[in-house]
């Protein structure tokens, strides 16, 4: 189902804003990701698309049915609580069940259904403990079962991972993401985890403080970030950043001037600083100071002081000494400058031929 | 440690923790009760000299024989069946009530909560004018609906029913806090569930509401049914010193005071009490077997 927000708001309390007109649309069958740093209102996005918390302004759709005014009973989402929520008095099995009981479907098929789904999550040894007997990632197995058993046709999972091993996280991501295909169920995942993120998902939509800041596909956020926030919220080294006043000439010639005027940071990803020049990409050189070297297999990482600031690169070729002078080159992909707002003005598909 | 296992030392240990009050438990409650047991068996006593010149089953015999005593016991058991089920559900409903408004629901508790801090005496003398044949409120509000006035306290068959109605209101209002505190207690986040499993308002109730709040429920029941077995005080206020028109609201306590204070048969009252002692035991039995089934802790 094709879940679309219209300048949505949220307050809880009617004074503090959460979330802030909002407009997206989720296409049907898709896996989106909502990603964004504790506190920014993935979970209030989350409840109300389910129905259990109502827009302060703004429109839902399903569809293109209006979905506003309908509470949770009506609009039928599976839901992973954040906190498992799980029937502490029904037993494993009886918490999957729950929903196909309360959809009337009868008890032997119901019981059916539930040992597969169990199965499915890799809980059926546990099916007869109370959910207080669970550790806290089979708690949350038990909860994905739940919200699949009714065959939603639109399925949310907040964080529904976070609380797994790194094994078992991977597994049930590729388990999530298979489920999904198969069934083309329109699914939304929450997540602070950006590899998950990016493993996982069709879109991802990044949010920061109530204010979505980009939806595209994982590959546009990495490679076009629309601004500072996902350029440093995205990719694992974290994107250098520095301030324009940092640079004493060095981009004059090869950034236009109107926009190097506007222009207020910079950010260069760290396989963007090379100490090879590769021709066509490279769009600067810079001199700098080799502070810290470090190898760990075929990774070759260096820590570099340029006026004074720190660079992070992950691109050496060669084997360097400490306090050791080294020219950079800075490559197309992987350079960008904002400006005072954060806006990205410069770099990405935009500039890269 | 919370897998410890006892040893010599730590029980020793939690004994001497125990100690003092073990020591009130055994002075106050356990002797008198051992007492009263050894008194039952007493059939040839004097109270004032402690002399005990015969032993033997006669004040069963006569308990058992006496038909006072089955009036005793069947209005005892037409107490407890008519108090428990009735304060059970209304009280669960009005504090289900309660918590939804949740702004009243501060002013209703102290409002509901005055009947359990207020003397029996005190509440008994408004019911008896409540309950009053010609000028009562209740026959009032009955006229206003055609119902001719009703001898609530002089009439036999009304008098139960009128302790009934009498002992529910006063329980309520400590069973309302208790299920108050209950309903609170329950995490938001299950309804959320429920709703999202599809679970409508009366299916959240029975699914989500009622097993969770079975501990509260439990406890309110256990205590009512050892409550209303014990009825006395209510009934010697509502009637004036008596056990109600032609003994209808004679209850197995009242019995056993009318021997011991008023016909100073000992025996027969330390009798009467041991038997009342099993009936509580085996229903509180029941109820505790029944409990490890279906109460959710
Ligand atoms: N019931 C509530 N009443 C008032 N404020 C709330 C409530 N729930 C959440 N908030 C506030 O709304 C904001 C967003 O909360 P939300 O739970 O959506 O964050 P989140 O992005 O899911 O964070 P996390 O990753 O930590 O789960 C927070 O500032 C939080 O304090
Ligand atoms: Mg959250």
């Amino acid at each position: 189902m094709e879940v679309t927000f219209k300048d949505v708001s949220l307050s809880y309390d009617g004074t503090r804003e959460i979330l802030h007109h909002l407009n997206f649309t989720i296409p049907e069958g898709t896996l989106v990701s909502i990603l964004g740093p504790s506190g920014c209102g993935k979970s209030t996005t989350l409840m109300m698309i389910s129905g259990l918390l109502a827009p302060t302004s703004g429109k839902i759709f399903f569809g293109d049915k209006d979905v506003t005014k309908q509470d949770a009973l009506a609009r039928k989402v599976g839901m992973v609580f954040q906190n498992y929520a799980l029937y502490p008095h029904l037993t494993v099995l009886e918490n999957i069940m729950f929903p196909l009981k309360m959809a009337k479907v009868k008890k032997p098929e119901r019981k059916k259904r539930a040992l597969e789904l169990a199965k499915l999550v890799h809980v059926e040894d546990q099916i007869n403990k109370k959910p207080g007997a669970l550790s806290g990632g089979q708690q949350q197995r038990v909860a994905i079962a739940r919200a699949l058993a009714k065959e939603p046709s639109l399925l949310l999972l907040d964080e529904p991972l976070s609380n797994l091993d790194a094994r078992l996280r991977i597994e049930m991501r590729e388990e999530i993401r298979r489920i999904q295909q198969e069934t083309g169920v329109t699914t939304i995942f929450v997540t602070h985890d950006q590899d998950e993120a990016l493993h996982i998902s069709d879109h991802i939509m990044v949010l920061n403080n109530g204010d979505m800041q980009q939806f595209s596909s994982a590959e546009t956020l990495y490679d076009n970030p629309s601004n500072l926030f996902v350029a440093k919220f995205i990719g694992e080294p974290v994107i250098n950043t520095l301030a324009i006043a940092d640079f004493q000439g060095e981009l004059d010639q090869h950034v236009p001037a109107d926009i190097l005027k506007q222009a207020v940071s910079v950010g260069i990803r760290p396989e963007a600083l090379q100490d090879h020049d590769s021709g066509d990409d490279t769009i600067a050189a810079i001199e700098t100071t080799v502070k810290e070297f470090e190898k760990y297999g075929r990774e070759k990482n260096a820590q570099l002081d340029f006026h004074g600031k720190k660079l992070l690169t992950t691109e050496i070729e060669n084997t360097l000494e400490k306090e050791q002078k080294l020219t950079l080159y800075l490559q197309k992909s992987g350079f960008y400058l904002f400006d005072q707002d954060g806006k990205r003005i410069f770099g990405g598909d935009q500039d890269v031929k | 440690m919370l897998n410890e296992k006892p040893t010599l030392k730590s029980t020793a240990k939690a004994f001497l923790y125990l100690l003092p009050m073990l020591l009130i438990t055994v002075t106050f409650n356990i002797y008198p009760i051992i007492k009263s047991f050894m008194m039952s068996f007493y059939t040839k006593y004097d109270f004032f000299t402690d002399k005990v010149s015969r032993i033997g089953w006669d004040n069963f015999k006569f308990i058992f024989s006496d038909p006072d005593f089955h009036i005793a016991v069947k209005n005892t058991l037409i107490f407890v069946v008519g108090v428990v089920p009735l304060t059970v559900i209304i009280s669960l409903v009005i504090a289900l009530l309660l918590n939804k408004i949740k702004w009243l629901s501060g002013l209703f508790r102290t409002v509901y909560f005055l009947p359990f801090v207020t003397s029996t005496v005190a509440i008994a003398q408004v019911w008896h004018w409540i309950y009053n044949s010609d000028y009562g409120l209740l026959n009032y509000f009955l006229s206003l609906f055609g119902v001719n006035p009703i001898s609530w306290l002089e009439s036999p068959k009304y008098a139960m029913l009128s302790l009934i109605i009498m002992s529910i209101w006063k329980n309520l209002g400590f069973n309302i806090v208790l299920f108050l505190v209950g309903l609170n207690s329950i995490n938001e986040r299950y309804y959320q569930a429920a709703k999202i499993d599809g679970a409508n308002s009366w299916h959240q109730f029975t699914n989500v509401t009622l097993p969770l709040l079975s501990p509260i429920t439990f406890l309110v029941t256990i205590n009512g049914v050892i409550g209303s077995f014990k009825a006395f005080d209510q009934i010697f206020a509502l009637f004036n010193g008596n056990p109600g028109p032609s003994k209808s609201a004679l209850t197995i306590v009242y019995y056993l005071y009318q021997k011991f204070y008023t016909e100073w048969k000992y025996g027969i009252a330390a009798a009467s009490g041991v038997v009342l002692f099993f009936m509580i035991l085996v229903v509180t039995v029941i109820q505790l077997s029944y409990s490890k089934k279906h109460v959710h802790y």
